[in-house]
């Protein structure tokens, strides 16, 4: 597939690396070019070397290159960093003035067959009547040239991007103008034929959507990577659509708080990373023991205790299964780019209330952050399902009515003073109205509150196929973030004439088995691939069923699973 | 009935005998144990002031007086062990037209719940917080907890701890409360009255019941009590934080009464701009909300 792979480098909170990378993702995206676009950067607020990758297509596209065939250096460190990920035959782009310390690299790009394109960025400024901080802005217009796309389409993204500051537009478009104007054409770069309706957008934001659209009315959170963006979205919207946004004093408090406001009857969320979700699991064992429902969005980042706060993993999956104490039903469920943010959160709201259980809404901070044209999202295409006791029935309850023992385990839920029937919603073991029980007969209600599990699991979807159904060269399996560069594997795959299907799951607990049997049963070449070191997923599955994988591509240094992960591992396994 | 006070005494009858357990034939605290005249005062309180079993969700903490939970005809929901104050916090702003109390032990309130106390004050949550006071852990057999006196011999602590206690009024007192008041399991009548002032309140009411424990801490029974304590004088200004402090940390006598007010202060609610106490509580909003603008946006 024909992709621009484009790297910017530079310090995380100088020089402009993120609005340098965010204009040039918008303006190809006007263009009419799929992007996916993702930020790598430190867990630090000043310094670091940090990149933001920009891939487009005329395509769809859904992951990104490892490697870059044009890399845009901000400042030397990041130039130097960087420099080796450049594809040989690619193009640098910088505008350091002075050859200290960059010589051998130089050298080497003339071995390596790679073009430069040099600009005295400082001077031009200078000469633009602007800041020196606008060097980046030069580069965005040698960039421009470089791929050999209209000067007025970067001309107006500039102008889009500063429109909160007007009197800076004029300087920063002299530099982009210059910038263009004294580079070289690299890349016969072919614009897409029309501008397909797309909305460009990161998992975070999708999943703010999703939760105000689904009814949320209470949002609650304490800080922590990568969930705090979606704590910002909730805090920015908070008044435009009046609900309660509240930062509290640890993730002990916001699960309760959620959970509480979930008993009075409202929506409520709470989302938090595996330290955070640590502090909650008692209270979700609590969710799980009292029946009122619960949702928690767990973003995984890689590693034990701090690990590392800003990259990208999937190794909370058995903490998401298995976490607190005691046996109790719980729905595990994960999202892969900005769509699924967008719906699947409302389907956990659902399930949520309808089976009176916690869901567990797992993300990871590449799907939370990463930037992905999609369709447009569509409103009220999934309603809202309370599981609530219809309001002409209230005053026909009676209390025993609240935990009665039933063939699927769910019994009637109506709110805490809406009908005269009225229960104990206890933490210790209880009876039908939630008395304490601990006569021999309390194991009849343990065993009630675990059958909504296999109830619920018949609600659940099965996984998704995608590519070949049947007798692929090779077949994986994969939830979450895997997706994404695996759709594009079996995109590239068939150009050169192989075989690949792609095994997604987005519901996680209860496993559903049937398409998965199935799907093993007409491949006989299935791998497993996953953002973590134990393949958590491989391993439920050859657990739960007789399934066995023929390889693992696993991956936890905190990077995602790039286009050139999946080329080298099918050349390798087909 | 033509007698409206008679009528009055009638309808708080029937609102107290709907809160009181079907089946009193069980005991389910110790004998002398002053879990019974709080449950007792509280009945009362609410019944006093019209609060009928749909109006009142009832959230307790894990102990002795957790235990409580299914001992009181109404809504209640029994939680974690130190985390009642969010729990009842996040059921208010779910829905803020119904009262909430919470009710939790000083092992809870003082170790594992010390945080979630401190933030309910600064945060001014609407709900009234009994604090069952005994000073140990009873539910686990009687081990110091961060109330218990100095060189008391506890379990676990035979010769007893050489720490000093937190004083409960001096910390919450620290946190610049809206409203604290202190009353006695010896006293119904004063119990009453407090916690009937504490339900009238708009933000966090703090009341700190001075309990006994006849089974895990001996001495301090309800006739010690009785010689020790003494309603506050008349003199007192509760919006005076100074002489709020003075009365607070008396030990001999213990001062019963409301200890210190602040009845302007803004509750977490009213500090939700976009919000008011007249809004539509957060149960009946739960709709698709409509998210054209921010998708036109995009």
């Amino acid at each position: 597939m024909e992709r621009l792979k484009i790297r910017v480098v530079g310090h995380s909170g100088y020089g402009g690396l993120l609005s340098t990378g965010s204009i040039i993702a918008k303006a190809l995206e006007r263009l009419g070019f799929y992007v996916v676009a993702d930020r790598e950067y430190p867990s630090l607020i000043k310094g670091g070397t940090s990149c933001f990758t920009i891939n487009a297509s005329r395509e769809s596209i859904n992951s990104l290159s490892a490697r870059p065939d044009i890399l845009v250096a901000i400042d030397k460190p990041c130039l130097v960093k960087y420099f080796d990920t450049l594809n040989d035959g690619g193009t640098l782009v910088y505008g350091y003035e002075r050859l200290s310390g960059i010589t051998k690299i130089l050298e080497e790009a003339v071995a390596r067959n790679i073009n430069v394109a040099h600009l005295n960025g400082r001077e031009i400024t200078h000469e633009a009547g602007g800041s020196e901080r606008m060097k980046n802005v030069v580069l965005i217009g040698m960039l421009w040239k470089v791929l050999g796309l209209p000067y007025e389409t970067i001309a107006d993204q500039v102008k889009t991007q500063f429109a909160h500051k007007p009197n800076i537009i004029p300087p920063n478009l002299k530099c982009v103008k210059i910038g263009y104007e004294r580079t070289e054409t690299q890349f016969n770069t072919a614009l897409p034929k029309d501008i397909p309706e797309m909305a460009f957008m990161d998992g975070n934001y999708a999943l703010a959507l999703g939760t105000i659209h689904a009814g949320v009315r209470a949002y609650y959170a304490y800080p922590m990577s990568p969930s705090t963006h979606l704590l910002t979205h909730m805090a920015n919207h908070a008044k435009e659509f009046g609900y309660v946004v509240k930062q509290a004093e640890d993730e002990i408090t916001v699960a309760n708080l959620a959970l509480g406001s979930m008993h009075a009857g409202t929506r409520a969320l709470c989302a938090t990373s595996g330290g955070g979700f640590d502090l909650m699991t008692e209270t979700v064992s609590l969710s799980g023991m009292i029946e009122t429902p619960f949702v928690c969005c767990l973003f995984q980042r890689p590693g034990p205790a701090t690990g590392l706060p800003t990259w990208t993993g999937q190794g909370d999956l058995n903490l998401a299964i298995y976490s607190g104490h005691g046996e109790f039903a719980r729905m595990v469920i994960a999202a892969s780019d900005p769509t699924d943010h967008f719906e699947l959160i409302q389907h956990a709201l659902n399930f949520a209330e309808e089976f009176q259980m916690p869901v567990i809404f797992l993300s990871d901070k590449v799907s939370a952050e990463q930037y992905v044209s999609i369709p447009p999202l569509q409103q009220n295409t999934i309603p809202i399902k309370r599981g609530l006791v219809d309001k002409k029935d209230l005053g026909t309850l009676k209390n025993t009515d609240r935990y009665k023992i039933t063939d699927s385990g769910l019994s009637k839920r109506w709110l805490p003073g809406e009908s005269d029937a009225y229960y104990f919603a206890n933490g210790d073991e209880h009876n039908a109205e939630g008395i304490l029980d601990e006569e021999e007969s309390a194991g009849d209600m343990y065993a009630k509150r675990l059958r909504k599990l296999d109830f619920a699991a018949k609600s659940m979807p099965e996984p998704v196929v995608y590519g070949h159904h049947q007798e692929a060269d090779i077949s994986f399996v994969g939830w979450g973030s895997t997706k994404g560069p695996i759709i594009d594997a079996i995109k590239e795959a068939e150009r050169q004439g192989l075989k690949v299907n792609y095994l997604h799951f987005s519901f996680m607990w209860p496993l559903k088995t049937e398409t998965l049997n199935k799907f093993f049963k007409e491949n006989s070449n299935v791998h497993l691939a996953e953002g973590n070191y134990t393949g958590q997923l491989g391993n439920l599955i050859e657990q739960q069923t007789q399934n066995r994988f023929k390889g693992r591509l696993l991956k936890w240094n905190g990077r995602p699973f790039f286009t050139e992960d999946l080329e080298t591992y099918i050349n390798e396994n087909k | 009935m033509t007698n409206p006070k008679l009528k009055a005494l009638v309808d708080a009858q029937k609102i107290y005998n709907d809160y009181t357990l079907r089946d009193d034939n069980i005991n389910w605290w110790c004998g002398g144990c002053g879990n019974y005249p709080i449950q007792n005062a509280l009945k009362r309180a609410l019944a006093l002031q019209g609060l009928e079993r749909r109006d009142v969700m009832f959230c307790f903490d894990v102990g002795c007086s957790g235990n409580g939970s299914d001992k009181i005809e109404a809504n209640t929901i029994h939680g974690l062990h130190g985390r009642v104050l969010p729990l009842a916090a996040g059921f208010k702003i779910g829905n803020h037209k119904m009262q909430v109390i919470a009710e939790a032990g000083d092992g809870a309130t003082f170790s594992e719940g010390i945080s979630h106390l401190a933030h309910a004050v600064r945060n001014d949550y609407p709900v009234l917080f009994i604090l069952h006071d005994n000073q140990n852990y009873a539910l686990t057999t009687g081990q110091p907890s961060a109330l218990t006196p100095k060189c008391q011999s506890m379990s676990a602590a035979p010769e007893g701890l050489q720490i000093e206690p937190f004083h409960p009024l001096e910390v919450v007192l620290g946190l610049k409360p809206s409203f604290v008041a202190q009353t006695c399991s010896a006293d119904i009548d004063h119990m009453t009255e407090t916690i009937q002032n504490g339900l009238k309140h708009k933000g966090f009411a703090f009341i700190n019941v001075l309990q006994a424990c006849p089974t895990y801490n001996k001495f301090i029974t309800h006739e010690w009590y009785l010689e020790h304590i003494q309603r506050l004088p008349e003199a007192h200004d509760p919006t005076d934080m100074e002489s709020a402090r003075k009365y607070a940390f008396s030990s001999d006598p213990f001062y019963l009464g409301q200890i210190y007010h602040n009845p302007e202060r803004q509750n977490f609610l009213e500090t939700v701009a976009h919000r008011d106490e007249n809004s539509e509580t957060l149960i009946n909003e739960v709709a698709h909300q409509d998210i054209s603008k921010l998708l036109a946006k995009l």
